[in-house]
């Protein structure tokens, strides 16, 4: 007979260690890496003690060693001299198509044929923005390693609550390429606000005021009992600091009469702006000077009134999502417990006096706002991770955008509306409009809008092997379901015959799985490493993960759940893929981990169900309503 | 054939409001299904198991979704109502609209009223009286369906008289799918017009 394992209050049953994990907020300008050690959340930084991490990527030409790349403050500093081949802001161009890349951009993007996805032509190849944010996290990856002394079990990364499902997909393609195990894609703002809850025990609802480099987010939730439950979200996913350094490179460039200023000229503006603008955080006024070249200056003064005119136009873009998420959540102004302000452009006195006009409140900006987001990364990746398992916070978050599907005239019927929560799965039937109808084409669109050209094109379904029939017996279900991630997995099933149609799926902006697998192969990331030696280990370690979380769940309900000869087949199937995992065939590893899957099938059912019955059970209604009252 | 024909009764065990702990009734206690609610996402969300196997990720995925629309379903008095009404069989159309004239006459009034809000001198304090009108009747439809759900549940109705209230509470939530969306239209052209200030 087994004996009983008992662990101490608090602990996993499992006999593992302290696994290491991170929370990264990958960031337009800057980005940060932060993980929970002794039970506190904090930065980690540089070698140099420094915190951020500049955006910045700059792209060397090939030499004998192969590509190079620069990433962060030095890269920042040679902008100037190299614009053309230093990305910065990639996370503008995330999940984005070359149509929507409008706004006047010193790099020369291209787009090939066979590809949805936009490249800027640098001197170390063609470059996606995916493939750029891949050497930002690589380099804080890195950076995690070497301070916690080992490699990373799994990440969180934080995206703007406002992005869409293609920006999402294109977040953890970067991950994939950077080789991190991404635990979950949260929102930045529902970040915030658990770095921001956890440490005031605050119950009540919270708005979270999200300015950054490149996007901006509202989001609105109540914390009760360390549920932190989002009731909305809005936001602009390209509206940030970045549009007030172009509404004062707009200035200077009308002032000085610059009108076709180079990529060099372009940058130094850009950067003189940005320089203002932090200065006009804490004075009336600041000096700019400008080396228009062939020994000619051009300079002048900028008072904070003047700034305030440029950039008071774009402060009120941000309180039109605002009154939208107070209305979504249902709620009214005085019902608010507190505005948080997070994000480096909320340092603006403008922004912080805006908000509170429109909130009737003055915001909170007690907490360093560049830092807040990676903080909540990490404690939620703490959490995920598995080191606090008796931990009772939980995340609800919801959709920021409507999912529609086009229908007859160019119109968008809504199947999951925005902010509902996730995950959420809706199902919508269809049938055939021809005698013997074997495909379909289903056009999958994100947006609030009603015309399909109004809306943001998700991806194009095709639906083959519908069994012949006459035109409308056929009932075909599609499911929708968006995961807590917020990515979106579309299912099909003809319901008459039961049979389950394949779809294929053309994303419309995104990277293929065919070309991801050629970034990994030929990545600057990954140029030394062996692509064979890497799956093999990350099939090893995956195998390791199920045989450790059967083995856990065996433990706790095994006896209960299970008789001893069911028991006893998952135990050998266990034993089996421990064994397989020692070889060094990937391919045979992950056949065993599908197999493995299998046999614990109905087990995992059971378990399921009994964990719902359990978790209502013990207090009747009646007890309920007497202790709520 | 007997007169007194024993009415339906709803036994099937996983509807939303077992899911959620609750009695069938159209009246539901808000702290309850919230309490309820938290306790059920705390040990399916996903987050729960980003450890876990594969196929207990996707079970946890799939669970914590249909926690999700029991609870969208539920807090809603009209999706409620709908919900209770399918549960009978009794489905309602999308464009379905056979609630009395007098009805109509009164909704295409509040539309035409919502159609001219610009032209007044005060279009801010016009939608508002709208809003508060709409509101008042989507209130008395929510006293009126707790009535007709209280008989409809019943234990001692009779099957004749459990299709007159069914037939009665699906007029009422077709109203209110009418005056929900009116509601909607008013809140959309208030958010315009507040953006336009």
């Amino acid at each position: 007979m087994a004996l009983l394992q008992i662990s101490e209050p608090g602990q996993s049953t499992a006999p593992h260690q302290h696994k290491l994990a991170a929370g990264i907020d990958l960031g337009t300008t800057n980005s940060l890496v932060a993980s929970v050690r002794s039970g506190m959340a904090e930065t980690i930084a540089d070698k140099q003690g420094r915190d951020l991490l500049p955006s910045v990527v700059q792209f060397l030409a090939k030499d004998e060693n192969g590509y190079q790349t620069i990433v962060g403050y030095e890269a920042q500093q040679n902008a100037v001299n190299d614009p053309t081949n230093t990305i910065v802001s990639a996370k503008r161009y995330m999940g984005r198509g070359l149509d929507d890349i409008k706004e006047h951009s010193v790099y020369d993007f291209v787009q090939d044929e066979d590809s949805m996805v936009p490249r800027i032509r640098t001197a170390a190849g063609d470059v996606s923005a995916v493939e750029v944010s891949a050497e930002i996290l690589t380099a804080l990856k890195q950076r995690a390693s070497d301070y916690l002394g080992g490699d990373l079990t799994g990440v969180v990364i934080t995206v703007p609550a406002y992005f869409d499902d293609a920006q999402r997909q294109a977040t953890k393609d970067a991950a994939k390429l950077a080789g991190l195990n991404v635990l979950r894609l949260i929102n930045e703002p529902t970040a915030a606000a658990v770095a921001y809850g956890l440490d005031s025990g605050n119950e009540g609802i919270h708005v979270i005021y999200d300015l950054g480099g490149g996007t901006f987010d509202i989001s609105i939730l109540k914390l009760t009992r360390g549920v932190f439950e989002v009731l909305s979200t809005a936001g602009d996913s390209s509206l940030g600091g970045d549009d007030l350094d172009q509404a004062v490179v707009n200035w200077i460039m009308s002032e000085a009469g610059i009108t076709d200023p180079s990529a060099t000229l372009q940058r130094q503006l850009h950067d003189k702006a940005r320089a203002a603008k932090e200065s006009l955080s804490e004075q009336e006024r600041v000096q700019l000077a400008i080396d228009l070249g062939d020994a000619n200056n051009w300079s002048s003064e900028l008072t904070l009134e003047q700034f305030e005119k440029l950039i008071q136009p774009i402060i009120r873009k941000t309180i039109v999502p605002c009154r939208r998420a107070l209305r979504d959540a249902g709620i009214d102004a005085d019902e608010i417990e507190d505005v948080v302000m997070v994000g480096g452009s909320t340092r603006v006195p403008m922004v912080r006096r805006m908000v509170g006009e429109f909130f009737e409140t003055e915001p909170l900006v007690d907490i360093d706002p560049d830092k807040v987001v990676a903080i909540g990364a990490a404690r939620q990746a703490d959490l995920l991770v598995g080191n606090k398992s008796d931990d009772e916070m939980l995340l609800l978050d919801v959709t920021p955008l409507s999912l529609g599907l086009e229908t007859m005239g160019g119109l968008v019927e809504k199947v999951i509306h925005r902010n509902t929560t996730i995950p959420v799965a809706r199902a919508q039937d269809f049938t055939t409009f021809k005698d013997g109808q074997t495909a379909m084409a289903i056009h999958v669109l994100q947006g609030e809008r009603e015309l399909v050209s109004d809306c943001r094109s998700l991806a194009r379904f095709e639906l083959r092997g519908i069994p012949p029939m006459v035109a409308g017996a056929a009932r075909i279900r599609v499911t929708f379901q968006i995961d807590a991630d917020g990515l979106l997995s579309v299912s099909a099933r003809e319901e008459t015959s039961g049979v389950e149609s394949s779809i294929q799926v053309k994303p419309s902006y995104g990277l293929s799985d065919t070309e991801i697998e050629t970034m990994l192969t030929d990545s600057f990331s990954h140029a030394k490493d062996d692509i064979e030696a890497r799956k093999l280990r990350e099939e090893q370690v995956e195998a390791d993960r199920v045989a450790q979380a059967i083995q856990a769940a065996l433990n706790e309900d095994g006896d209960k759940l299970l008789s001893a000869e069911e028991q006893q087949v998952i135990r050998q199937s266990i034993g089996e893929l421990i064994e397989i995992a020692k070889t060094d065939n990937p391919r045979a590893i992950k056949q065993k981990i599908e197999d493995v899957d299998k046999v614990t099938a109905e087990f995992a059912q059971r378990r399921m169900d009994a964990s719902i019955n359990k978790a209502l059970a013990g207090h009747s209604v009646d007890d309920i309503t007497e202790g709520s009252k | 054939m007997t007169t007194h024909k024993t009415a339906s009764k709803i036994t099937v065990p996983d509807n939303y409001f077992s899911l959620l702990g609750l009695p069938l009734s159209f009246n539901i206690d808000k702290k309850t299904l919230n309490h309820n609610y938290h306790e059920l996402q705390k040990t399916v969300h996903p987050d729960k198991f980003a450890s876990a196997s594969d196929r207990e990720r996707m079970l946890s995925v799939q669970k914590a979704a249909q926690i999700n629309d029991a609870l969208e379903t539920l807090k809603n008095p009209q999706r409620r109502s709908a919900y209770l009404l399918s549960l009978f069989s009794i489905e309602l159309g999308e464009n379905d609209t056979s609630v009395d004239s007098a009805f109509l006459m009164e909704q295409m009034e509040l539309r035409e009223e919502l159609s001219q809000v610009e032209d007044s001198n005060d279009p801010l304090g016009k939608l508002d009286d709208i809003l508060a009108h709409v509101k008042s009747r989507i209130k008395a439809a929510v006293i009126a369906l707790d009535t007709l759900f209280q008989a409809i549940l019943a234990d001692d109705i009779t099957a004749q008289e459990q299709q007159k209230r069914l037939a009665q509470a699906k007029s009422e939530t077709l109203k209110m799918q009418f005056l929900n969306r009116l509601q909607e239209e008013a809140m959309n052209k208030e958010e315009d017009l507040a953006n336009q200030l």
